[in-house]
């Protein structure tokens, strides 16, 4: 490629990159779907969790135990950490995965 | 052969007889028992096949697609115990059966369905923030060299067939009466928080994200994409990908190196 040729190509991409960002800034929806809820671990009774990928796919509802500690619900934001988790350490349901104790 | 390989091999070939050795507890005819084990096992991965594959069984209908998927599940038994990625060959599979060579575009339909299940199981990764774009936006002679990483629930399916209106056409989105099966498609497919989404994309903008995806300059990627059609819309292409947050990091040879 050219020297010229290249700083052209610099410039129509610089153009196009800034142009690609106004488009982008279009509200989204599928975060919108996300943005009232969070994914709580350690809540979900046994067969009961939603899965990473949502519900419908192969691993929503594989859970083998009441409040497994990797498994996790999607539940209304700020309620997460409210919700009673007997094999929790802290008691309640968390925003990370974690190890039960004993119930 | 080991007595676990000719148990296995049994298991898949219903020509086979009950594998010697075998005992029942109440000392009836373990033969029978083993029959339903066997029929137990092949329907279940059947199944699995027609969870995954949904759009494809429509298409040929429940009897074609699970004589089919029998065929294949005895000669192709899972390699893995992760049963929600078994059918990967599938595709391929289908496209090699003769008897349905009357639905050309079956396979690819297939593979469609296959890279939603790898897209709804792949990774989350955090999207790159405009702060980023603006950064690499501020080194304009550095732009041709910038790499992009996109995220890892992200393919591109180029086919010969309308692969996004037929399966868009099976999930009630389109009335199937008004797709020409015969039109070229690209589909886009990439998870969006949790929905997997499928987009029709022109076969320039395929040709572009591709070779993002594999690891090319976003020059050489332009460059690749005004090749297959002049009026390749890179903003809008661009903007798809930052709409739907599937650019990931954004590396600058000359600044790393």
């Amino acid at each position: 490629m050219s020297t010229l040729n290249k700083s052209l190509t610099a410039a129509s991409l610089a153009f196009a990159l800034g142009a690609a960002l106004s488009v982008a800034a279009t509200p989204v929806a599928a975060q919108e779907k996300m943005a009232d809820k969070e994914k709580c671990f350690g809540v979900a009774l046994k067969g009961k969790n939603d899965c990473k990928a949502g519900a419908g796919t192969t691993c929503a509802g594989t859970s083998k135990i009441d409040y497994q500690g990797n498994a996790w619900s999607l539940v209304p934001k700020g309620t997460c950490e409210k919700t009673a988790s007997p094999t929790s350490p802290t008691g309640f349901g968390q925003l990370a995965e974690f190890k039960e104790k004993k119930a | 052969m080991s007595p676990q390989g000719s148990f296995a091999a049994a298991l898949l070939d219903p020509e086979r007889p009950c594998p010697a050795g075998l005992t029942a507890w109440n000392g009836s005819d373990p033969a029978p028992r083993f029959r339903v084990y066997r029929n137990n096992v092949i329907v279940s991965l059947i199944d699995a096949l027609a969870d995954t594959f949904a759009v494809t069984q429509e298409l040929v209908g429940e009897e074609f697609f699970r004589a089919m998927a029998r065929l294949y599940a005895c000669a192709q038994p899972p390699q893995s115990r992760l049963l929600a990625f078994y059918g990967a060959s599938f595709p391929d599979f289908i496209e090699g059966f003769p008897p349905a060579a009357g639905v050309p575009y079956l396979a690819d339909v297939a593979r469609l369905e296959q890279l939603r299940v790898v897209a709804y199981h792949a990774a989350d990764v955090a999207p790159i923030g405009s702060d980023e774009i603006g950064a690499a936006l501020a080194d304009e002679g550095a732009l041709p060299g910038l790499v992009f990483r996109l995220h890892p629930s992200l393919s591109v399916l180029g086919s010969a067939f309308a692969v996004v209106s037929l399966w868009a056409a099976h999930q009630g989105l389109r009335e199937l009466s008004t797709v020409a099966p015969a039109t070229a498609e690209t589909a886009l497919i990439l998870r969006h928080g949790l929905a997997v989404e499928v987009i029709q994309v022109s076969a320039a903008a395929g040709v572009f994200i591709a070779a993002l995806r594999v690891g090319e300059s976003l020059g050489a990627a332009a460059e690749m994409a005004a090749a297959e059609d002049a009026g390749f819309d890179l903003a809008g292409t661009l903007g798809l990908l930052l709409q739907k947050e599937a650019v990931t990091a954004l590396h600058s040879p000359r600044r790393s190196s």
